[in-house]
């Protein structure tokens, strides 16, 4: 304007016209670029304010794992139970002074919980004292040392129900988020941020005069609600342009919102790091995902870091590059001290700290893909994918990650011993573990790699299942307390027999040798093929089929005399759902993994209540169980007493199909049970029966658990009687060899006359050698 | 120029002023709110430690058919304990462990495996003895009295869901506790769920020999299931079994 003006005054005339038409001009521009301007911010201003007032973000839903509950007598040893505070990111300290604080000392264990909202009510933090003998918990306090009866602690974050897009967070509060933080941040990143109005001038300037004068890139010109504004709302592109859209945009939010509302909008949205496909967004999330804790909990020199990180996550990645991660991190730490925000003291003593970040992987979509797969498809019946991908769902299931840890070594140890063997490198698996009680699935592996989240063997390889079968054919006897008792003699000779289709079917024993006559359970103890299959065919396939339908397996199986060996084909936990019916006294619960889901603001959605179902004749059940007692005490699977204590009752009942292509083994105790299955996922033949391969994985695993010995009630209608153990009759229990065996009322045979002195036979002692073994 | 920049600038407060929604008002509406364990807490600072309160002596019972069984106090006739006659008594026709453990007879010298050696306080099961004397009632751990008075509160409240969510984490502590299965049956059958009460309280039945007095509340629960099932003849089977129990 000014330049016009002196040179009007140079040529008047000519001037004059000119500068009337450049005016013009310029007004009829101005006035365009006005309208342009003002529609623009309009637009803009629409954005801004439709995105900020509306739900900002798709959370994915959170996956948890059962909850801790700690009570005297709980069976925890206080090694795992430190394993899982570890898990939840506790530190040990020597004095505790908050939340997540935790400290050791001899057989006890102090902390303090963090507290939780759960479906049924709020779990308040406490200060609370753990005392160990053994593997149990032997007593339960708080602080001011009056006894507690019960506290849980809050449940560990197994993973989320990830949409495509793959941005993870975890939403914060101003009010949670550490003042050291924000402090941070602002010293950081933009200095001027309580005082300026979208843009600052000043900070582009010191920005640009630190950089040049230290010929370092310290600082950027940016300011934090710029910085919102690019992530919020721009793409990555660099121009001018989209530098003016960003300033004007940021005045814009300035305008509208406060800076408290435009801080947690920052602090929620920042991108903190990648994990695999999955992008950690906000400090929340990148808390957990460094640290395992919450954000509210950390230190000056945590704080710090993740400050430093803001400005490069792949650079500073303190996992990849820790040390260029800790000279970021203190020079953070400098320039909060520079500024004032922290003593000198202060900021010397979290430069010594070490970067203290956690595993990796500890709260990854990854850790645990096959039970995360398990609740996806639960959820799937009763959820759209957008409410779980998007809604922030919290899901708590029964995942017990004590349990899955002592299942994966358990898995690994047992291949590793296995290795070598030709044929074994090939080898998958699969491992179910419910707790036979609530039909709850505690643990899952789809695969030999715990980690791989692909194909899952546990809900999807449908493998023939051999002699798993059998305790079916067995309790369809054992429910005609009038025909078969577990003495009742049965054939183990060779038959064959004309199949619908014409065929003949002539079944064999393992070892291709026929045994006589056995006792009944015994053709279940030791896995006869031959008897096995005369007495299905005696009481009728479908008879048998019906009663594999009843022990709660939806999937139809061939109705062909093969399939009472096992020819049909399951899944491990479709297996794990018929034992489940067998272990917990013919009552079928369909097996759970989740057992509620809260919104996202706490208030209970859905819960997935404990569901049972009477199906058999508790009798009947309970003489099932005695003879899957003996398959571990006698039988195929009687090697697992080289491990576990003799004093510990088991059930269960081994399988092995043709050519040994499948290794199943599946059984249970009071309080635990697991179906292991082992075989190559192109059916190939492998060097593995279900005793030398699936059993040793299920046996390392109990050993590691400690399950409690199976104890079932006795039924109303079973009695005990002495029997001789060479001829199943009634016998005085004085006599020599007697034992007692259990029968449904009215089945039992007539007691016997005392014994006349004769000695027992010698196939007495071999059967009752046979017993001790 | 700068008059034209100023003018821009004005014209956009103002018009981004007009398209404020409401003055002094945030238009922000956080519907997603936290969800990292801290802030789950509704009183964050606050350390209580309160554990649900030790039950009552005379604790409300829910209004059922006037069943009262289950509280100390309530029942004082010495109820028979199920767990206390295994381990000691081999030959018997009574209560005894499944499996060779408890049926071989130590004398007979096969009873390598034959001791029993119950795990330490296992809190899975029913209350292992401590007394014969003491009713079953009154064994019942800190635990499961804590939540099952938490459980009646919130049924007291209206709160069936809850009461039926806290039922099963007892249930989780003590899967063969019949006390816990029969409230849980009470619970389902106030939700309407009068199958699952009846299958419940059958569950609850295989775990309650020897305890007469919870067996006949247990039959008196399937009897009102049965009826709210259209059921009367099974009713009355069962209320016929729940008086002879008495």
């Amino acid at each position: 304007m000014k330049r016009t003006r002196s040179s009007r005054s140079k040529k008047p005339s000519r001037q004059f016209f000119n500068w009337r038409s450049l005016s013009g001009w310029a007004l009829k521009l101005g006035l365009v670029g006005l309208v342009v301007l003002a529609g623009f911010s309009i637009y803009l201003d629409a954005i801004v304010q439709e995105k900020f007032s509306g739900k900002r973000w798709m959370v994915p839903a959170k996956v948890y794992a059962r909850p801790l509950e700690l009570f005297t007598g709980l069976k925890l040893s206080k090694d795992d139970f430190l394993t899982e505070l570890d898990a939840l990111g506790y530190r040990r300290e020597k004095a505790i002074q908050g939340p997540g604080d935790v400290s050791v000392a001899g057989s006890s264990v102090e902390l303090d919980t963090r507290g939780f909202q759960f479906y049924e009510g709020e779990e308040p933090p406490r200060s609370i004292k753990v005392s160990f003998s053994g593997d149990f918990v032997s007593g339960l306090s708080s602080k001011d040392g009056s006894e507690l009866a019960v506290a849980r602690l809050e449940p560990l974050m197994i993973g989320g129900i990830y949409p495509a897009h793959n941005e993870d967070r975890i939403l914060v509060k101003l009010d949670q988020v550490p003042p050291a933080l924000i402090n941070g941040l602002v010293s950081v990143e933009d200095r001027e941020f309580w005082d300026h109005h979208g843009v600052s001038l000043k900070s582009i300037g010191r920005a640009a005069w630190i950089n040049i004068t230290t010929g370092q890139l310290r600082q950027g010109g940016s300011t934090l609600t710029q910085q919102l504004v690019k992530n919020f709302y721009l793409t990555s592109e660099r121009s001018l342009t989209r530098k003016l859209t960003e300033a004007l945009m940021a005045v814009l939010l300035e305008l509208h919102y406060d800076k408290n509302e435009i801080l947690q909008a920052y602090l929620n949205e920042v991108f903190l790091g990648q994990d695999g496909t999955r992008a950690i967004h906000g400090f929340g999330l990148a808390s957990q995902y460094f640290f395992s804790q919450p954000l509210s909990e950390l230190k000056l020199h945590q704080v710090a870091l993740l400050v430093g990180m803001v400005k490069g996550p792949s650079y500073y990645n303190p996992r990849r590059y820790p040390e260029r991660a800790l000279a970021r991190r203190n020079l953070v730490i400098d320039l909060m001290a520079e500024q004032g925000a922290v003593t000198k003291e202060d900021a010397e003593a979290a430069k010594q700290r070490p970067l203290g970040i956690s595993k990796a992987g500890s709260l990854t979509n990854s850790s645990y893909p096959a039970f995360i797969d398990l609740v996806k498809r639960q959820l799937q019946q009763d959820y759209r994918e957008e409410d779980l991908t998007g809604e922030g769902l919290r899901i708590f299931t029964s995942f017990d990650p004590i349990l899955q840890l002592k299942a994966e070594t358990a898995m690994t140890e047992a291949l590793k011993r296995l290795d070598g063997r030709k044929g074994v490198e090939n080898i998958e698996a699969a491992m179910v573990v419910t707790n036979p009680e609530t039909g709850e699935v505690q643990a899952l592996l789809g695969g030999r790699d715990p980690r791989f989240a692909g194909y899952n063997r546990a809900l999807d390889a449908v493998r023939q299942v051999g002699s798993i079968i059998k305790p079916a054919v067995y309790l369809t006897a054992l429910e005609r307390p009038s025909q078969y008792t577990l003495t009742t003699f049965i054939k183990d000779e060779p038959f064959s027999v004309k199949t619908g289709d014409g065929q003949i079917w002539r079944p064999q024993n393992y070892e291709r040798n026929a045994h006589g006559t056995v006792f009944l359970y015994q053709g279940l103890a030791h896995s006869y093929n031959l008897s096995t299959a005369r007495l299905g065919l005696d009481l009728g396939v479908p008879e048998v089929l019906k009663t594999v339908e009843r022990l709660g397996v939806s999937r139809s199986l061939p109705p062909y005399p093969s399939t009472l060996l096992g020819a049909g084909a399951l899944t491990p936990i479709e297996v794990a759902t018929m034992y489940q019916t067998l272990a917990n006294g013919g009552f079928n619960t369909p097996l759970r993994s989740i057992r509620s889901v809260l919104a996202s603001d706490g208030e209970p959605l859905k819960r997935y209540p404990f569901q049972i179902q009477q199906r058999f004749d508790p009798g009947a059940i309970y003489l099932t169980q005695y003879a899957m007692q003996r398959v571990m005490r006698e039988g195929t699977a009687r090697s697992v007493y080289n491990q576990l204590p003799s004093s510990l009752n088991l059930a269960g009942k081994t399988g092995t199909t043709n050519d040994s292509r499948d290794s199943w083994f599946s059984g249970f105790s009071q309080d635990l049970l697991a179906v292991v299955w082992l075989g190559r996922d192109d059916n190939g033949k492998t060097p593995l029966t279900g005793a030398t391969g699936a059993l040793q994985v299920w046996t390392g695993f109990m050993k590691r658990a400690k399950p409690t010995s199976l104890d079932l009630p006795l039924p109303d209608n079973i009695v005990q009687a002495w029997v001789n153990p060479a001829t199943g009759q009634g016998t005085d229990p004085n006599c020599p060899g007697a034992v007692q065996m259990p029968y449904i009322q009215g089945s039992e045979p007539p007691p016997g006359l005392a014994c006349g002195g004769q000695n027992p036979s010698d196939s007495v002692m071999d059967w009752v050698r046979g017993w001790l073994n | 120029m700068t008059k034209a920049v100023w003018a821009a600038l004005a014209a956009t407060v103002i018009l981004a002023g007009c398209a404020t929604p409401q003055q002094g008002a945030i238009p922000v509406v956080d519907s997603s709110t936290p969800v990292s364990n801290q802030e789950l807490t509704r009183n964050g600072g606050r350390m209580p430690t309160n554990a649900p309160p030790p039950m009552a002596a005379q604790a409300p019972q829910p209004q059922d058919g006037g069943v009262t069984v289950m509280v100390p106090g309530d029942n004082p006739a010495p109820i028979q304990t199920f767990a206390a006659a295994p381990a000691t008594a081999p030959i018997s026709t009574g209560p005894i462990t499944i499996g060779p453990s408890a049926g071989a007879p130590a004398a007979q010298g096969y009873d390598s495996y034959s001791a029993p050696q119950p795990v330490p306080s296992a809190p899975t099961g029913i209350p292992s003895g401590r007394s014969n004397t003491l009713s079953a009632d009154e064994q019942l751990d800190g635990p499961l009295l804590a939540l099952l008075t938490t459980a009646q509160q919130q049924q007291g409240g209206g709160d069936l869901n809850g009461a039926s969510s806290s039922l099963e984490r007892a249930m989780r502590i003590a899967p063969r506790e019949p006390q816990v299965l029969y409230r849980l049956a009470e619970v389902r059958l106030a939700q309407g769920d009068a199958a699952q009460a009846e299958q419940l309280a059958r569950r609850g039945l295989t775990y309650a020999n020897g305890r007469p007095a919870l067996q006949a509340s247990l039959w008196e629960l399937i009897a009102q299931s049965r009826e709210r099932q259209g059921d009367a003849a099974g009713a009355a089977t069962a209320r016929q079994r729940a008086k002879v129990g008495a």
